[in-house]
C-alpha cells in the first residue's frame, strides 16, 4: 500500500481521476508518459482498490474508488452522535448516584 | 479527515465515582449498553444494542479489556460491523471533579485501501483532492 501511493505519478493519477473517469490514453497524454507506463501505475492502484476499471467498447476507463472512505465516514458520523448521547446519559447517571 | 473521535468532558464528581460508572457492569449498562464486562485485563465481553443493518452491524460489539488503571484509564477493544477499533477513557482529577477524555480510534482499520485513502486525504499533499472527492460523494445517490 505504501508502494501504491509512494509514487508522485500515482498520487497525481488519483488526483486527476477524482475529477471523473478517464481513458488510459488521456492519462498518458496528460502525464507525458507512455501508455504501458500509465497502465503499470494503474495496475498497482487497482490492486490497492484505489481505482477500478470500466470498459466502454474497446476503451478502458479508470475511475477513483471512494467507497472505502465513505464507509469510514458513515461509521465516524454514527459514533460521533452515539458518544454525544452516551456521555450525556453518563452525566445523568453520575448526578443521580450518591 | 480524521480516523478517530475524541471528546473532552468535565464531570463535577470525583474520579473514583466516574470510574465506578465505567467499570460496574450495571452502572455501565445504565448509560452505555447492556454488557458482561469485568474489570480485568484480558476479559472478553460484549455490548448488546440494536442492529444497524445499513452498516452491516448485528447489534453486538465484541470487546476485550486491554488496559485498566483504577480511576485513571480504561482501554478496551471495540469490534462490530466490520470495524476493529479501540475505545480509551482517560480520567484526571480537576478541582472537585473529573476531566474525562474519550478516544475512539482505528476507523481506518487494517484495510490497506481504506488506510491509503485516509492518508491521501489527510496528508495535505493535495488538499483540493479532498474537496473534489467530497463533491463526488455528494453527487452520488
Amino acid at each position: 500500500m505504501f508502494v501504491a501511493i509512494a509514487s508522485p505519478v500515482r498520487r497525481a493519477l488519483l488526483d486527476t481521476l477524482s475529477a471523473g473517469p478517464r481513458p488510459v490514453r488521456d492519462l498518458a497524454a496528460e502525464f507525458s508518459i507512455s501508455r504501458p507506463a500509465v497502465s503499470q501505475h494503474l495496475r498497482i492502484l487497482r490492486e490497492a482498490s484505489l481505482v477500478s476499471e470500466e470498459r466502454f467498447g474497446r476503451e478502458r476507463r479508470y475511475q477513483l474508488n471512494p467507497l472505502p472512505l465513505r464507509e469510514v465516514g458513515r461509521w465516524l458520523t454514527h459514533y460521533e452522535g452515539f458518544w454525544r448521547d452516551r456521555l450525556s446519559a453518563l452525566r445523568d447517571v453520575l448526578d443521580e448516584q450518591p | 479527515m480524521t480516523d478517530a473521535i475524541r471528546t473532552d468532558s468535565f464531570f463535577p464528581h470525583p474520579p473514583e465515582k466516574v470510574w465506578r460508572a465505567l467499570t460496574d457492569p450495571e452502572l455501565l449498562a445504565s448509560w452505555l449498553m447492556p454488557n458482561d464486562f469485568e474489570p480485568r485485563v484480558g476479559h472478553r465481553f460484549t455490548f448488546r444494542t440494536d442492529p444497524v443493518p445499513a452498516h452491516g452491524f448485528d447489534g453486538v460489539v465484541r470487546c476485550e479489556v486491554l488496559e485498566l488503571v483504577p480511576a485513571r484509564r480504561l482501554r478496551i477493544s471495540w469490534a462490530g460491523g466490520g470495524l476493529d477499533t479501540t475505545v480509551t477513557w482517560d480520567l484526571a482529577p480537576e478541582g472537585r471533579g473529573t476531566r474525562l477524555l474519550l478516544s475512539h480510534e482505528g476507523f481506518d482499520g487494517d484495510d490497506p485501501a481504506q488506510q491509503a485513502t485516509m492518508r491521501i486525504l489527510g496528508g495535505g499533499w493535495a488538499g483540493h483532492l479532498a474537496r473534489r472527492l467530497e463533491h463526488t460523494l455528494a453527487s452520488e445517490p
